[in-house]
């Protein structure tokens, strides 16, 4: 029969309520039989106090003198008789010393009353002496007896409280193990149960979605479990997870920027991605005082090439100069198209006249490879203009402006060219 | 696992409980000891029967004692095979005890086993006519001498004002009474039992069995020479084994009867008959000692002994026994 864990808790509050019972009870009982042997004793010290009074009596007495008065030892007898016929339950053994009490008894009655019939007329002191004696000897057999009777009484006192207390103690231990061994298993039961609910949700917040799995299998707990299981289905259908919907934001966010900040036909920086890198730049070099060189390159005669080869080999020459370009700057250099066949390259911490070797690298570049039109090869050259940053410039508008101007010089003193704007000049 | 662990916990848990709960108790001892033979000579009555009933519920077999009886007519003979070291131990009333305390010799009580005040009677015939005790003057009366048959006369004597010398005293053997009664050779004996109730079946109405109940109270006795450690030690384990058998007694009366009813041969009637006199139970009071004191010098007095000296009865008294097998049994002050 399978309990649930409310009826498990029932049981044990009633196993505790029976075994406090159980134990009340025997308490009670012990209370009892010890109650009964104080009784025994009790009445073997009377017997055995009486028969001393009787003893006395008999020594102190002189039975024998004329007309004795036997009324104070009928009284004292009949009193001690009444004594014997009140006793106690007794055990086998007590009841044959309390027999034996009682056969005693009788004789000295009997001695008595034969000693009292005739006064002994005819019998010398002798056999008087002797019968008195007798009569003593019967009541120091009385006295003995009750002496060994309260002995015997003592005796099963200490057994009886031995007994009794080893009963209470094995009552009160088994009552303890049984109830410790359902205390136990109830909180192991708790335990282990909560234990598994909580790995659950621990488990459930990081989006792992693992039903709970009962080591015990009680109404209770199942009864929790299933709900919990059912609500994790339900949400492992439904529910994406943040960690996998923020790597899907990241991703295209990254997509996305790219694509804002590329140029679609060069698929080189653009000119948003240019300021921002720009400014960026410009921005730490105001605060480091470090270098900061630009480069202005604009296509020669980018219209006849269109109008000689079409747009779509002007296309073309825009990412050959853009390859190029790419090839030789260095890593930490930044290129972009400026706009139309214009193109910027930023270079931190590089002095003019590092800038001066990239731009002849480039066009020695381009003059080195050609792009071929239908199997006619094609150079192109660059104007070139650099300009460094010095304390006049502002912005990297100002840069660029500076720049342009020295571009514009190169047009003007004949293409193909690389012209510097220096510190004054970009007054 | 941990149901496992927590189980051997408790399971170690319920056993020291029950270990202490042992010790709590005085533990039985369990060492075999070495057992001694032992022969008691057995006087052949009913108030022998905690000897007959430890035998047949092997009482002994737990004690040190591999014991040997030897059956005996009276407590006299008992007494004397213990005198010359033909038995260990013998059984004795508490007059052959007086009487025999009076001699120059060594031996010692180690627990009175029984007691009756109904033993010996005093059988006349009816058609004596004989009423009283004064009408036994000048006639023959038969006992067995040193025993209180011969006691239980002269006191009977006695409280009518008559000595030995007003009767005439014969002595027989206590299995030969009957006999003489029979053959006319006295005109009253004082027998015991069984001879009492044999007496009865064989002569019925034509005997008269006179009330002298309360004038003695018999008891019976372990006896052995005066005792070294060893003996000591083997009435110890004798003792026991008494102990437990009138444990059974006084709890399985009609068991221990059928017991000796089947041990003596006789009729189930005769055990009924003597069976409410007799009180079985260890012990070794004030009062053995002045019955026998009382006995002896009684004997002295009724000239029913050569022996001159004084008893002393504590000196025949050695509770070193009885006080290791059960101390609230004995009840003497020195």
């Amino acid at each position: 029969m399978k309990l649930s864990l409310q009826q498990h808790i029932y049981f044990f509050t009633l196993s505790s309520c029976l075994f406090f019972i159980v134990l009340v009870i025997s308490i009670l009982w012990s209370i009892q039989v010890v109650e009964v042997a104080i009784e025994r004793e009790r009445y073997a010290h009377k017997v055995e106090s009486h028969s001393n009074i009787l003893k006395q009596f008999i020594r102190s007495e002189d039975i024998y003198v004329e007309n004795y008065n036997t009324d104070s030892w009928e009284t004292l007898e009949r009193k001690f008789d009444e004594l014997l016929e009140l006793t106690p339950a007794l055990t086998s053994e007590q009841q044959t010393i309390q027999n034996s009490i009682k056969s005693q008894n009788k004789n000295v009655i009997r001695l008595f009353e034969t000693i009292n019939q005739n006064q002994l007329e005819n019998a010398d002191d002798r056999i008087k002496e002797h019968l008195k004696l007798r009569l003593i000897t019967q009541l120091e057999a009385i006295n003995s007896d009750s002496k060994q009777l309260f002995n015997i009484v003592q005796k099963d006192i200490n057994i009886a409280i031995k007994q009794q207390v080893t009963f209470v103690l094995v009552i009160l231990s088994l009552s303890l193990s049984v109830l410790l061994y359902g205390a136990f298993k109830l909180v192991r039961i708790f335990r282990t149960s909560l234990n598994e609910v909580k790995l659950a949700f621990t488990k459930n917040r990081c989006g792992n979605y693992q039903n709970i799995q009962l080591s015990n299998k009680y109404e209770e707990f199942e009864s929790i479990a299933n709900a919990f299981n059912d609500m994790n289905t339900e949400l492992s259908e439904t529910t994406v997870s943040l960690a996998s919907m923020k790597k899907t934001v990241a991703e295209r966010t990254k997509v996305l920027e790219q694509l804002s900040n590329t140029d679609p036909l060069t698929k080189v920086a653009n000119r948003r991605a240019l300021f921002e890198r720009g400014n960026a730049e410009f921005s730490r070099t105001q605060r480091t005082k470090n270098k900061l060189t630009l480069i202005l390159l604009d296509c020669d005669f980018f219209k006849n090439i269109n109008d000689q080869y079409g747009h779509l080999f002007g296309d073309q020459v825009l990412q050959h100069i853009c390859a190029v370009c790419s090839e030789e700057i260095r890593n930490i250099d930044f290129f972009a198209r400026y706009g139309g066949e214009e193109f910027i390259i930023i270079l931190p911490e590089s002095e003019l006249s590092g800038a001066i070797k990239t731009a002849a690298r480039i066009q020695s570049s381009l003059a080195n490879k050609a792009i071929v039109f239908e199997k006619t090869d094609v150079y192109v050259t660059l104007s070139v203009g650099i300009c460094e940053i010095t304390q006049q410039h502002r912005s990297f508008e100002e840069m660029i402006k500076d720049a342009d101007t020295a571009m514009y010089r190169a047009k003007e003193n004949g293409r193909n060219r690389i012209e510097v704007i220096d510190g004054c000049a970009a007054q | 696992m941990l149901k496992k662990k927590f189980t051997i916990i408790l399971c170690a848990l319920v056993a020291t409980f029950f270990l202490l709960c042992v010790s709590y108790f005085d533990l039985p001892q369990v060492l075999k000891q070495e057992k001694h033979s032992v022969t008691i000579a057995v006087s052949t009555t009913p108030l022998s029967t905690p000897f007959y009933v430890a035998k047949a519920i092997n009482a002994f077999d737990d004690t040190c004692v591999n014991v040997e009886y030897q059956n005996v007519t009276g407590g006299q003979a008992a007494f004397e095979r213990v005198m010359n070291s033909k038995v260990d131990f013998a059984t004795s009333s508490d007059s052959v005890i007086a009487f025999e305390s009076l001699k120059p010799q060594s031996f010692v009580t180690h627990a009175m086993f029984v007691q009756s005040d109904n033993d010996v009677k005093l059988i006349t015939r009816s058609a004596d006519d004989i009423a009283a005790i004064a009408d036994l003057k000048g006639k023959r009366i038969g006992v067995t001498k040193g025993t209180a048959s011969e006691y239980i006369l002269t006191t009977l004597l006695a409280i009518e004002g008559l000595t030995i010398d007003d009767i005439q005293l014969r002595n027989y053997s206590p299995e030969k009474l009957i006999a003489g009664f029979k053959r006319h050779e006295v005109d009253a004996i004082l027998p015991w039992e069984p001879f009492v109730f044999q007496a009865m079946q064989a002569f019925g109405d034509e005997i008269k069995i006179h009330d002298t109940k309360s004038l003695s109270t018999l008891s019976f006795n372990l006896i052995s020479q005066a005792g070294e450690k060893l003996l000591v030690d083997k009435a110890e384990c004798v003792i026991q084994g008494l102990h437990t058998a009138i444990h059974y007694i006084t709890s399985h009366p009609q068991q221990a009867k059928n017991i000796v009813i089947a041990e003596l041969n006789v009729a189930p009637e005769f055990i009924d008959w003597v069976w409410p006199d007799y009180i079985f139970k260890l012990g070794l009071n004030q009062s053995l000692i002045l019955n026998v004191n009382a006995q002896a010098s009684w004997a002295i007095g009724a000239q029913m002994t050569t022996a001159v000296g004084e008893s002393n009865a504590v000196n025949f008294i050695d509770s070193r026994a009885l006080l290791r097998v059960d101390s609230g049994a004995v009840n003497i002050s020195l």
